[in-house]
């Protein structure tokens, strides 16, 4: 039983990182990159790493992916990229590099393994409440510095959308433009809700006029 | 894995298993369709109308109807759409709502015809993270299915419910969380025995609220359902679709309300326990447990009939405005009460 699921969740897992990379369509890639990620949480599984297969799958397939579609969707799937020259000699060059190193480690602890039963399950192995004690004891350091980097990232982020104009200050230009042309008090959604208060001391609307033109964009943030 | 070391707590035979994962989906396979009965008529009673009540008594048959005519409409999809992807969406929807539904325990471990049988499909050890990760892939089935339609309506729909899912998945979870460090156990039965002196309902009243909120948002269901915002956008993803593709959407978002209203009834309101030191057998756990979560259930029509949809921008900036710190501070909260 197990075997035949190792073997369905093997095939599928190679099936989509051969479609990730030879896929023409962006979009079907990013599916295929899912499936590939779906299919190693079930080989996960199989080794009894329950706490791995689920953020595997919560994380990758269900945050990441998820803007990665996102992303793919809107942009992506009109014109096809065309690798330069210089793409077209690394790339294959850096994949040739990378199967050679796999192949070493592979060759070098894998082919013990072959002949032995392999390493014995312990009761709770894989569970989150062992990998949690791991995480606060043996792997304290690389855990905490793992944290630092992912905290690192999410302001980096934060810094980096920033300082291209965030959505915020458009948002009360157009809100202004819009303003301009309507009565005061007529009752929007925005002002139902509060986010905006009712234009008190709006100016007077004016038919027949367009929007004054959209101011220049703001300086960056110097951050 | 013929390894001596592992020690499971108890194995059910295989039968048992395939017997008990048969139950479970045919008893929630019922009870959708009376779900839908009763959300329409209590949706009519609050708007101080009938509902259906023409087909068999009390308009029970109802979905009976529904169900012949959409099966027999013909299959359609549009000409930009892309075939089998169109057809594998309404099928993922399906089979996460499903899979999910297998963690919800009805009941504690009984003894039938001398065995051990737990009233739950599966009891995991990574509890509440198996159902976010149906959840994850469900996203997949609104993507796909209005990605695939070559329509507009279907790809702005399902591209807010891309947005939506992980932005009140992260407060969902958080939320959640706040009960798993009280109760010290990820396996939900155990939070259910963790319960045994009082509901988590009280100790993490803020953390159920947010659970609550952000459970609307998860399952689409109003104020929350813009992803099928019927004045703007049709019918959202599945704006295509018909016959019972159409049926299977459907299905999956009920089943989904199912789920959360299970997740919430294991989670916060004990369970299968009752209050007072009732002990009841253990064949009345089972209802115990669909009669909690038709409170829940009857809340989210409740709610329906009550709210007006929120606007997108309105949606996202309470999602990570409000309702993300306000689970944070309450896992923090929690954090520092249980190990103080």
């Amino acid at each position: 039983m197990s075997a035949v699921l190792f073997f369905i969740a093997a095939i599928g897992a190679l099936v989509g990182a051969i479609g990730v990379v030879t896929l023409r369509s962006p979009f079907y890639s990013v599916l295929a990159l899912v499936f590939h990620l779906i299919s190693l949480a079930a080989l996960f599984l199989l080794l009894r790493a329950e706490f791995v297969a689920a953020a595997q799958v919560v994380v990758y397939a269900g945050a990441v992916m998820v803007l990665y579609v996102f992303v793919v969707a809107y942009v992506g799937g009109g014109e096809e990229l065309a690798a330069g020259t210089a793409l077209r000699i690394l790339g294959p060059l850096f994949a040739l590099a990378v199967a050679i190193e796999l192949c070493v480690a592979m060759l070098g602890s894998g082919l013990k393994g072959i002949s032995s039963k392999g390493a014995p399950y312990i009761a709770g192995f894989g569970s989150p409440a062992h990998i949690g004690r791991l995480f606060l004891t043996k792997y304290l350091f690389v855990f905490e510095v793992a944290s630092l980097l992912l905290l690192v990232a999410a302001i980096g982020a934060v810094v980096l959308a920033r300082r291209r104009r965030g959505l915020e200050p458009y948002d009360e230009d157009f809100e202004l433009a819009i303003h301009a042309r309507r009565p005061a008090g007529t009752g929007t959604m925005a002002e139902g809700a509060g986010t905006r208060p009712a234009p008190t001391a709006a100016p007077q609307p004016e038919p027949q006029e367009s929007a004054p033109p959209p101011p220049p964009e703001p300086e960056p943030v110097e951050s | 894995m013929s390894s001596s070391v592992a020690v499971v707590g108890f194995y059910e035979p295989w039968w048992i298993q395939i017997i008990k994962a048969l139950v479970i989906f045919a008893a929630a396979f019922a009870i959708l369709p009376i779900l839908t009965v009763y959300e329409r008529k209590l949706l009519g009673r609050f708007q101080n109308r009938y509902g259906p009540n023409r087909v068999g008594p009390f308009g029970l048959m109802q979905p009976l109807a529904e169900i012949v005519k959409f099966a027999t409409k013909e299959p359609f999809r549009p000409t930009t759409s892309i075939g089998y992807m169109f057809r594998i969406a309404p099928m993922i929807a399906i089979l996460t709502a499903v899979a999910a539904l297998a963690l919800v325990p009805f009941g504690d471990v009984q003894h039938i015809f001398g065995q051990r049988v737990g009233l739950y499909g599966i009891d995991v050890s990574i509890g509440p993270l198996y159902v976010f990760a149906f959840a994850g892939i469900s996203f997949y089935g609104i993507m796909l299915g209005g990605w695939s339609s070559g329509s507009k309506y279907s790809f702005l729909g399902a591209m807010r419910g891309a947005a939506q899912l992980i932005s009140y998945e992260v407060s969902q979870g958080l939320a959640l969380v706040g009960v798993v460090i009280t109760a010290g156990t990820l396996s939900l039965t155990g939070i259910v025995h963790a319960q045994r002196g009082m509901w988590y309902l009280i100790p993490q009243f803020a953390g159920f609220v947010i659970f609550l909120v952000a459970s609307f948002a998860e399952t689409n269901r109003a104020p929350f359902d813009l992803v099928e915002a019927d004045a703007e956008l049709v019918g959202g993803y599945f704006t295509e679709y018909g016959g019972t593709p159409f049926i299977a959407f459907m299905f999956a978002e009920y089943m989904n309300m199912i789920v959360v209203a299970g997740i919430a009834t294991t989670m916060f309101l004990g369970g299968w326990l009752l209050p007072f030191g009732i002990h009841p057998p253990g064949w009345v756990d089972p209802f115990v447990v669909v009669a909690k979560m038709m409170i829940f259930i009857t809340f989210f029509i409740w709610v329906r009939a009550t709210l007006p949809r929120l606007r997108y921008d309105q949606l996202m900036s309470f999602g990570w405005k409000a309702l993300l710190p306000l689970a944070t501070l309450n896992l923090l909260v929690t954090a520092i009460l249980v190990v103080s």
